[in-house]
């Protein structure tokens, strides 16, 4: 192995990195040069990866693992560490690249910030944090760049600090995901505690030796890690965050709903999909008890698209509706992990990260437009003020909502196609969400571009500059394009080796494969859109809010998560916690100590006599000790 | 050469005694450069340690009371070298701040020498008698400098339960290192000496149930292990930034250096009998003090009852007596005492210039002070174990190294330091930091000179220079720590009572 290869991966993971730290050590109050020095470093990643991809791809040479040890301790030995493969490669050309546009895009969009030179150290650190998850090898250098994934986003959702809706938003995302750690860690640790490793490649191995090498916590073992995907992938129950984390600038929101953090939980599933291969050792009696982990993650993927979709119906800001449909897709991604289906959540991620990322940034350019007015009741008729943006925005809507031979058919497609073959209960689900995803994007796309200005400011909007308009294009392509260059397929050959059941493998038929889901699919989108349409077009407010009545109002209000959440931590975490700080100050030190100071209080009287309470004295009397100290040193 | 890192503050504190009293700003810079040259001395002595050799290195000895057998003998072996380490740098940025004291000068430099000299000769000693005799010489300044140049309202009752539970606790400690003096019937306060003739014939099992307890009770009072805590958050409160630092940061540590150096290696069945009650009441620091950290008002007292939880994962990993843990908690209380001593000195600083650390009266100062708002956010950042700071190898080590004895406590920890650690730090943070700048601080100034800002970027860079490359660390501490835990050996039973422990998977293959 040449030794620039074994180096390139660090080069690609830590050089944005560098240029953080040189940003906010140097150039913080120079927002063009911080931009310029960002761009060239994720821009410097991108051509490193693609470079290997090239080298990888055409066979030049096999995949290959490097470790350096970062500590050890008796038998635990950590180290930092990558996996280079297919799919590495892969997510790293993801990222480096929707990273890298929305970074250029950033340019135009932040131009006018005091922060600048903050904001971009900021997305560099959080393109170094993905690109350390997708090229870890083992669970805890997984977990490092996973908390600060973690890190980066509280200092990008709250950006602007001084807003209280942005600060508590960032402090929400980082203790929500910190729950979802929480349960990750202990997952590692558990994992660790049965196979003594915690590389991905050993646990595998021996996982695939003797499934129930976990005995009895085999299901237990697969739901902590899951937790770690539920906090950082946003899915119920800990989804609360998303939508809230739109308090940040609107390409923070592109990089973590595309390309960064929210995908990252999708991936790790992926990446460590072996895991839900052990199974639960419990005695024949107890037998029902051993359910899979993979069914509890499908359902929570499916819950998560169900609700998620049904909310988005019903909000009015233009970020929040692509914040719940980001839930949404998210949900579809988990639910297939559920399926055993490591490719297609993987595949949606792909076509999702460029189709998400051009909604975003679509979004961000009709918000600049409007002078950072996000309510979708007060836009209209952008369509012809907007031309790139409007059919930038169109493109990326036919690919979310699955219209052939957009990207997004494809991957939704395989989806649902195995959904259709596992369980009819989450095929009837993904079918809905499909028709909810189209009925609120088409409800976004006819209000914000159809009809006629309802303001005075999408009266007098124009279209953004080219820093901006460029990288819509690009991903418009990307987005049009990546359903048929290959990336299923390699994404099938990567999985069904790992994936052993040969008939796991017969589901990933192209479409004509499964018509049934294909077309239902289809249909039921189509459906939507048509619905939206009839039912929106050139209307001032929303009709369906009065029809639907107390529906209506608990889809506005996200179904209460938040308040009932609110009134479950008051209850008991808060509730703990000011039971301790009463005892503590009304028990430990009021009663206790108070009571040994009375006793000692006495006792002190009668020692003051002996006290001179001149400090002169004291430090006398304590050289002078140490004085004597060092005479009898140098006597012996 | 290690003698030098504790003696030249020492003696520098006794030439400064003859200095005319309005030299204080002479006082002042004699306190820095002699900080100066001990860190400087620290850090050779650390990079020069040779962790492939095992035992005591720049080794000293000379007998000192024959017929007692108290010798003066220091040295470092994988434990102590990073914890000199960080207390010389702790101790130097301490004198930095220090500047900041702008009465009665001199006697506070002599103090805060005395101080600094005596905890890291208590690091540096492999004798018993000097251990203590050490400690007790920074630890006495502690209180005179609470008390003398101490703030807040409740500076005197504050001074007063500080001064009583330490004393109280460094008492238990004497008697109990007095009862193992004479339960080991070895005629030596030499802890090599003594680890050696224990090695061959054991005190017996009841002498160590006995005496296990009372130095974990004695240690533990000055550690602030549950319940004996409550003198830490008002003690630190009150006193003066360099104080509160020092005694944070460095002198607490003496009590888990007593575990280390004395309880476990000497008395090992001691050790496993009492591990378990040990790691219950770890559970008290980590989640207890948590939660009341939760609920404070006060950044001192916030950092204060955080600090308390702190320790908290330094005495499970102690408990778990496995080589992975001990690491990890020697890992912390490096990791720690930086921590603490950057806590204390933002909290210092922010009163100076605010005039309060209410939160109710704080906000929005992030705007205005991009350089020390910036390192608050790096220390509460580092308080709730995010990766990358030193505090996170630590307390990941002890998760795994206590997770075959203690997987419950782990799960408890994991809790404290994930949730309620980070549910505090960013409160604090979203109220001091975040949000409008209130008018009366309109005006407030960010530290603008290289010397305001050298304290708080040495503990910075220092913490995620060992966060980054942690195997500086563990491979020096490592070998010493097996050497410590080679006297514990568990009973082999207590291996299938535990159904996660990862030695029964090798039975099943």
């Amino acid at each position: 192995m040449d030794e620039q290869l074994q180096i390139l991966p660090f080069i690609i993971v830590f050089l944005p990195a560098i240029s953080a730290v040189f940003q906010t050590l140097f150039t913080l109050k120079e927002g063009g040069l911080s931009a310029g020095i960002a761009i060239g470093a994720v821009g410097i990643s991108f051509l490193c990866s693609a470079v290997l991809a090239f080298i990888i791809y055409s066979g030049g040479i096999p995949d290959y693992n490097y470790s350096i040890t970062w500590l050890t301790a008796g038998d635990l030995k950590l180290e930092i560490g990558y996996q280079m493969d297919k799919l590495t490669l892969l997510m790293l050309l993801v990222v480096t690249f929707v990273s890298g546009l929305i970074h250029i895009y950033s340019i135009g969009y932040m131009h006018n910030d005091a922060a600048e030179g903050r904001y971009f150290a900021g997305l560099n650190f959080f393109t170094t944090a993905m690109l350390g998850i997708v090229l870890s090898n083992n669970f805890v250098m997984l977990f490092i760049f996973w908390e600060l994934v973690g890190l980066s986003s509280y200092l990008l959702i709250g950006h602007w600090f001084e807003r209280p809706a942005a600060a508590n938003a960032a402090k929400k995302a980082f203790i929500t995901n910190r729950l979802g750690d929480f349960g990750f860690i202990l997952g590692i640790i558990l994992v660790w505690g049965f196979i003594g490793s915690v590389r991905f490649d050993e646990i595998s191995a021996k996982i695939s030796r003797n499934p129930e090498i976990f005995g009895v916590y085999g299901t237990v073992a697969g739901l902590l890690i899951f937790c770690g995907a539920v906090g950082k992938s946003a899915q119920f129950p800990l989804h609360v965050w998303l939508p809230d984390a739109m308090e940040g600038p609107t390409p923070v929101s592109a990089l973590i709903h595309a390309a960064t953090m929210v995908a990252a939980g999708v991936f790790m599933l992926c990446r460590v999909f072996f895991i839900f291969s052990a199974k639960a050792a419990v005695p024949q009696s107890l037998a029902m008890l051993a359910v899979s982990p993979l069914s509890v993650i499908a359902w929570i993927g499916a819950i998560t698209a169900l609700i998620s979709a049904l909310i988005a119906i019903q909000q009015n800001d233009i970020k929040r509706i692509l914040a719940y449909s980001t839930l949404s897709q998210l949900g579809y991604m988990v639910m297939a992990v559920g399926l055993s289906g490591p490719s297609p959540a993987m595949f949606h991620l792909i076509t999702h990260a460029f189709f998400k990322a051009l909604l975003f940034l679509c979004a961000g350019s009709v918000i600049v437009a409007l002078h950072h007015n996000q309510d979708i009741w007060t836009m209209g008729g952008l369509k012809s003020k907007m031309p790139i943006t409007f059919i930038t925005f169109l493109i990326a809507l036919l690919t979310i909502c699955g219209i052939p031979p957009f990207s997004g058919f494809y991957s939704k497609d395989s989806i649902i196609a195995l959904a259709q073959h596992k369980s009819t209960a989450l095929f009837v689900i993904s079918i809905i969400v499909a028709f909810l995803t189209a009925l609120y994007m088409s409800r976004l796309l006819v209000v914000v571009f159809f009809g006629k200005n309802r303001s005075h400011h999408s009266a007098a909007s124009k279209e953004s500059s080219y820093v901006m308009t460029v990288p819509l294009i690009i991903l418009a392509i990307m987005s049009i394009i990546s359903g048929f260059i290959g990336i299923d397929a390699t994404l099938n050959s990567i999985f069904g080796v790992a994936v052993k059941d040969g008939e796991k493998l017969n589901l990933f038929y192209p479409f004509s494969h499964s018509p049934l889901a294909a077309w239902l699919g289809l249909g039921f989108s189509i459906f939507g859109i048509v619905i939206a349409f009839l039912l929106y077009s050139s209307k001032d407010k929303d009709p369906i809010t009065e029809r639907l009545g107390i529906i209506a109002t608990a889809m506005k209000n996200r179904f209460y998560f938040d308040e009932i959440y609110d009134g479950i931590i008051e209850l008991t975490h808060d509730a703990l916690s000011k039971t301790s700080a009463f005892i503590d100050r009304w028990i430990v030190s009021g009663f206790v100590i108070k009571g040994i100071h009375g006793t000692v209080e006495i006792c002190g009287r009668a020692l003051r006599l002996v006290q001179t309470g001149n400090v002169q004295t004291y430090v006398f009397i304590l050289t002078a000790g140490a004085a004597v100290l060092i005479y009898y040193l140098i006597r012996h | 050469m290690v003698n030098w890192i504790f003696l030249i503050p020492i003696i520098v504190a006794v030439a400064l005694l003859f200095l005319p009293r309005r030299w204080g700003t002479v006082a002042w810079f004699a306190t820095f450069i002699a900080m100066f040259v001990s860190m400087v001395l620290a850090i050779s002595v650390f990079f020069k340690f040779d962790p492939s050799v095992t035992g005591i290195q720049f080794e000293h000895k000379s007998i000192w009371v024959q017929a007692l057998g108290i010798n003066f003998h220091t040295g470092v072996d994988g434990i102590n070298v990073g914890l000199l380490l960080m207390g010389a740098i702790v101790a130097f940025t301490a004198s930095c701040l220090s500047w900041d004291i702008k009465t009665r000068e001199k006697e506070f430099s002599i103090l805060l020498l005395l101080m600094s000299g005596g905890i890291l000769g208590a690091f540096a000693s492999f004798d018993m008698f000097f251990f203590y005799f050490f400690h007790e010489l920074a630890l006495i300044p502690t209180f005179i400098m609470i008390g003398v140049w101490g703030q807040g309202e409740n500076k005197n009752y504050a001074t007063f339960q500080i001064t009583i539970y330490l004393t109280i606790g460094a008492l238990i400690t004497l008697f109990g290192l007095i009862l193992l003096y004479v339960k080991s019937n070895a005629n030596t306060f030499d802890i090599v000496d003594l680890s050696n003739t224990l090695a061959k014939r054991q005190i017996e099992s009841q002498g160590q149930s006995l005496i296990f307890p009372i130095l974990m009770v004695g240690f533990g009072t000055l550690v602030s292990l549950f319940p004996f805590y409550s003198w830490a958050p008002p003690g630190y409160a009150a006193a003066p930034a360099p104080a509160a630092m020092m005694h944070a940061g460095v002198i607490k540590k003496f009590g888990l250096l007593g575990f280390l150096r004395i309880c476990v290696p000497l008395l090992p069945q001691g050790a496993i009998e009492w591990s378990h009650i040990l790691a219950v009441l770890c559970v008290g620091n980590m989640l207890y003090c948590g939660w009341v950290a939760m609920q404070q008002k006060n950044l001192n007292l916030l950092f204060g009852f955080s600090s308390v939880a702190h320790m908290g994962f330094a005495f499970l990993g102690i408990a778990s007596l496995t080589v992975i843990g001990v690491t990890g908690a020697v890992v912390i209380m490096i990791a720690h005492g930086l921590l603490a001593a950057l806590s204390f000195g933002l909290s210092g600083w922010y009163q100076k210039q605010t005039g309060t650390l209410e939160f109710d009266k704080m906000g929005g100062f992030l705007k205005r002070l991009p350089f020390m708002g910036t390192a608050l956010l790096i220390a509460m950042f580092a308080g709730c174990g995010l990766p990358g700071f030193a505090n996170f190898v630590g307390e990941l080590l002890v998760f795994f190294g206590a997770w075959k004895d203690f997987s419950f406590y782990v799960v408890l920890g994991a809790w404290g330091a994930l949730v309620i650690g980070a549910i505090y730090m960013l409160s604090a943070a979203r109220k001091i930091l975040h949000g409008e700048l209130k008018p009366e601080f309109s005006r407030i100034r960010d530290a603008q000179t290289f010397w305001r800002k050298i304290p708080y970027s040495i503990l910075i860079a220092t913490l995620l220079f060992f966060g980054i490359f942690p195997v500086i660390l563990t491979k020096r501490i490592e070998p010493s720590v097996k050497i410590i835990l080679k006297a514990v050996e568990k009973p082999e039973n207590q291996a299938q009572m535990k159904p996660l422990a990862p030695t029964k998977i090798k039975k099943t293959k």
